[in-house]
């Protein structure tokens, strides 16, 4: 019956353990998988309301030009923190921070070119003209906030005495911003494949 | 070191200072897991309450008592109040206070996290509650359907309130989420394996991750709803190309695994109580934990049943009716380990008893209508009839209420230290039992004769009056009921504590602590031999060396997921006012969108990110190396 006793464990002196630092990234994975389904729910909304619609999107497919240039220096930034982190672990703690503010850096273009491609882009669109701007408008600027919260959790890591890398600290800083940060550009990928790119392969239903 | 010295010790570094800045800053997981079940249960008072009005309005035919107007807004309320701000977080309240002791740990994994959704869930409740105080309170029922929730309909702030405060509220279900998922993932004692885990913390993890996945859709419903409503996009209206069902859509995508949310941690407090009042093992173990999962999993393939008359493919429909009959599989699965649990047991009938066995028998009933409701041809026939209202309220008030005054009965003790009256307990299950099926059953006939729910008053000649007023009188019987409990509860807290360590003889470690439990918990950290702890030959706190003390500072050991072997030792932060200040300034962020003064709402995002920075920044003087 299973009341009765199975595998005593063996005894074990708690207190010579070391600490914990793990916590901070489960959570950072709880939060990517719930705002991954925030997306999820935002590319559903946006094929839902493509369904059964004689036109969808623009007459023209959207312009591929400057999201991809976002996506290069999203991916590159990305790269730029996984260097840093490589640096972390080897101690070497000036150049994980500059690392981490070069991704900043090229947040902060991110950013700009964003807001010069929302310009050229509104001439054709805006969230006000049908469902179309609407949700595209909706998914790209959701995004361009988490960039604003990554940009915002890297300038704080930035700051941080040791960033929260020595082994006296209970979480890992650097390691959760830089996950985060990871996935806002995973995110970019599909909205530039779905958004951007799939509407160029879609023959012309769009404009039907 | 004497345990009188270690017990003096541990309490100094974990008791909240007893001031009114302890008691906003307190991060306790038991100080805040009573906060949860209070505001709970006044929640459920105030959902009580609109319900009753609604019942006095509906007793018979032709009755004035509420404009039609009003009764939309107060079955509305009633609605949201209950499924969104009682059902589920009284169940985060149980397993606030109840899982770290459970598990053995100190506290939760992240104790001002815990504080940040205690605080966020009351703003969200105070803050809805605003609509009706400035008398625009929201009017389309807890689901609220476009178009009517548009602005060409529902002018007011009304629905703009019920939008932001459910987004409010979402911010404080998910955090809650990642803390029990971490804790119960992470802090578990050492040797409490996956496999010997109590069933409760089984089924608070699934609705965890059922929450991670679901909640999203309600979000993005409520940001379309606002965007749609006040600043001008179209993705509801007709019109410009959007589309009325894409709410729909959303809203079942995680209206239906909420319900789930809301139902299995109760079955979970089933699991727990009923084997310990059948004084034997529950029957089904693995059973009961694999459906348990499965039904947070197929709970997301269910959602088009609440759609089946809007209209689409067979197949779509074929597929989602054949999904809702395959989850009523696994709840069958439960409900039959119990009763076999009880059948195979020596069954002691105390009052916690005789509620579990009650929530067995109307989570059956409604069980049922359930089954029924999913066959598409009975559907078309009682959709948006009282045989749904029936269907729903057997299932909430047979899987959350009744579970959760079981709950009540057989955990209270443990968080008062005092025994509550069994005979005033049991005079307050049957009169509530009664009440109930009096005020309920015959809701299910209603449907069938036609009455459609949502409506504010019927002509006589109908055939409704008898039942209408039968339904009213079991409904006032239901609230006496509750009231009976209430004053149990009230008069217990007068007495001297009497409720010993374990006074129902259970298995779990909560009850291996003090009633109601030290600060910290147990003076040493659980050593886990079984599935019942406190039922076999294995002491768990039996630490001759002291290796489990970890008085060093707030410290409580950290174990892998799967087998529980222990690889680390987390620290748990002090009491902080952080986590309020920032419930406060998320409260002004939304508060200040519903009347679009958008650079103030910019500003109280500011100050939220500040607070953040102030709350994380590392304090290294009082870590551990």
């Amino acid at each position: 019956m299973s009341s009765a006793v199975q595998v005593p464990p063996p005894r074990t002196s708690l207190s010579t353990l070391p600490l914990d630092q793990e916590r901070g990234i489960y959570a950072m994975w709880t939060v990517i998988a719930t705002e991954l389904m925030l997306f999820v729910c935002m590319f559903g909304a946006y094929y839902y309301l493509g369904t059964n619609k004689d036109r969808w999107a623009l007459e023209t497919p959207p312009e591929l030009k400057y999201p991809l240039i976002l996506l290069a220096i999203l991916l590159s930034s990305s790269f730029v923190l996984v260097w840093g982190e490589r640096q972390l672990k080897t101690e070497r703690f000036g150049a994980a921070r500059a690392a981490l503010w070069g991704a900043v850096f090229l947040g902060l273009c991110f950013m700009g070119l964003q807001v010069i491609e929302y310009v050229s882009h509104w001439k054709k669109l805006t969230p006000y003209s049908d469902s179309y701007g609407s949700i595209f408008y909706t998914i790209t600027s959701l995004h361009a906030a988490h960039v604003v919260v990554g940009l915002l959790l890297l300038m704080y890591v930035g700051v941080l005495p040791r960033y929260g890398a020595t082994l006296r600290t209970p979480h890992k800083a650097y390691k959760a911003v830089a996950l985060y940060w990871h996935f806002v550009d995973f995110v970019w990928i599909f909205i530039v494949a779905l958004l951007y790119v799939a509407p160029h392969f879609q023959g012309a239903p769009h404009v039907r | 070191m004497s345990t009188t010295a270690l017990e003096s010790k541990l309490a100094a570094l974990w008791e909240t200072p007893k001031s009114v800045y302890g008691w906003f800053a307190t991060v306790d997981h038991k100080e805040l897991g009573i906060r949860y079940l209070v505001t709970a249960f006044a929640f459920l008072v105030i959902g009580g309450l609109e319900a009753l009005i609604m019942r006095l309005q509906l007793a018979r035919s032709n009755m004035g008592l509420l404009t039609p107007e009003a009764y939309n807004q107060i079955f509305t309320m009633h609605g949201a109040t209950m499924i969104f701000w009682y059902a589920a977080p009284i169940l985060s309240g149980f397993a606030v206070y109840l899982v770290p002791l459970m598990i053995g740990a100190r506290d939760m994994a992240f104790p001002r996290l815990n504080a940040f959704t205690y605080w966020t869930y009351l703003f969200s409740g105070i803050f809805l509650y605003t609509a009706p105080a400035i008398g625009q309170a929201p009017h389309a029922g807890w689901f609220a359907y476009v178009p009517y929730t548009l602005t060409v309909y529902s002018p007011g702030l009304g629905m703009d309130i019920y939008a932001l405060a459910l987004i409010f509220l979402t911010i404080s279900t998910t955090g809650g989420a990642i803390n029990f998922i971490v804790t119960i993932l992470r802090l578990r004692a050492p040797g409490m394996a996956i496999s010997r885990m109590p069933l409760f913390l089984y089924s608070t993890l699934t609705i965890s991750f059922v929450i991670l996945f679901a909640l999203p859709a309600l979000t993005a419903a409520c940001i379309f709803l606002e965007l749609d409503r006040r600043w001008g996009t179209h993705f509801f209206g007709i019109a410009n190309g959007g589309s009325t069902f894409l709410w729909q859509q959303l809203f079942w995508f995680f209206g239906h695994p909420w319900v789930y949310v809301i139902f299995l941690p109760a079955t979970g407090m089933l699991s727990m109580i009923v084997p310990v009042f059948s004084r034997r093992p529950v029957v089904g173990y693995p059973f009961i934990a694999i459906s348990t999962v499965l039904t947070g999993v197929v709970g997301f393939g269910v959602w088009l049943h609440h759609m089946f008359t809007v209209g689409m493919s067979d197949i779509a429909m074929s597929f989602f009716s054949a999904g809702s009959m395959t989850i009523s599989i696994f709840t069958t699965i439960q409900v039959f380990a119990w009763v076999a649990t009880v059948w195979k047991g020596r069954p002691v009938a105390t009052a916690a008893m005789h509620y579990a066995l009650g929530a067995i028998v109307m989570l059956v009933i409604g069980g049922l209508s359930g089954v029924f409701t999913g066959v598409i041809p009975v559907d078309w026939q009682v959709h948006n009839t009282y045989y749904v209202v029936a269907h729903i309220h057997y299932v909430l008030i047979g899987s959350n209420l009744f579970p959760v005054f079981a709950g009540f009965y057989y955990w209270l003790p443990k968080m008062t230290g005092r025994m509550m009256s069994e005979r005033l307990g049991k005079w307050s299950f049957w009169i509530m039992f009664l009440g109930f099926n009096v005020g309920f059953f015959p809701m299910h006939i209603l449907g069938l004769l036609g009455m459609p729910r949502r409506i504010f008053t019927y002509k006589p000649g109908l055939g409704f009056d008898g039942w209408n007023t039968v339904v009213t009188i079991g409904s006032f019987v239901l609230g006496i009921g509750i009231l009976l409990s209430i004053i149990n509860l009230l008069r217990s807290l007068r007495k001297t504590p009497d409720a010993g360590r374990n006074p129902w003889n259970s298995d779990g470690l909560e009850w291996d602590t003090d009633s109601p439990p030290a600060s910290y918990g147990s003076v040493h950290i659980p050593l886990v031999a079984s599935r019942h702890p406190l039922w076999d030959d294995f002491d768990e706190s039996a630490d001759p060396e002291c290796d489990r003390v970890l008085d060093e500072g707030r410290l409580t050991p950290t174990t892998t997921w799967l087998d529980a072997e222990p690889v680390g030792i987390a620290t748990i932060p002090e009491e902080s006012l952080a986590p309020a200040l920032m419930g406060l300034t998320m409260l002004g962020f939304f508060a200040t969108l519903v009347v679009q003064m958008v650079w103030v709402a910019l500003g109280f995002v500011i100050a939220t990110f500040l607070i953040g920075c102030f709350w994380m920044w590392p304090r290294t003087e009082k870590e551990v190396v």
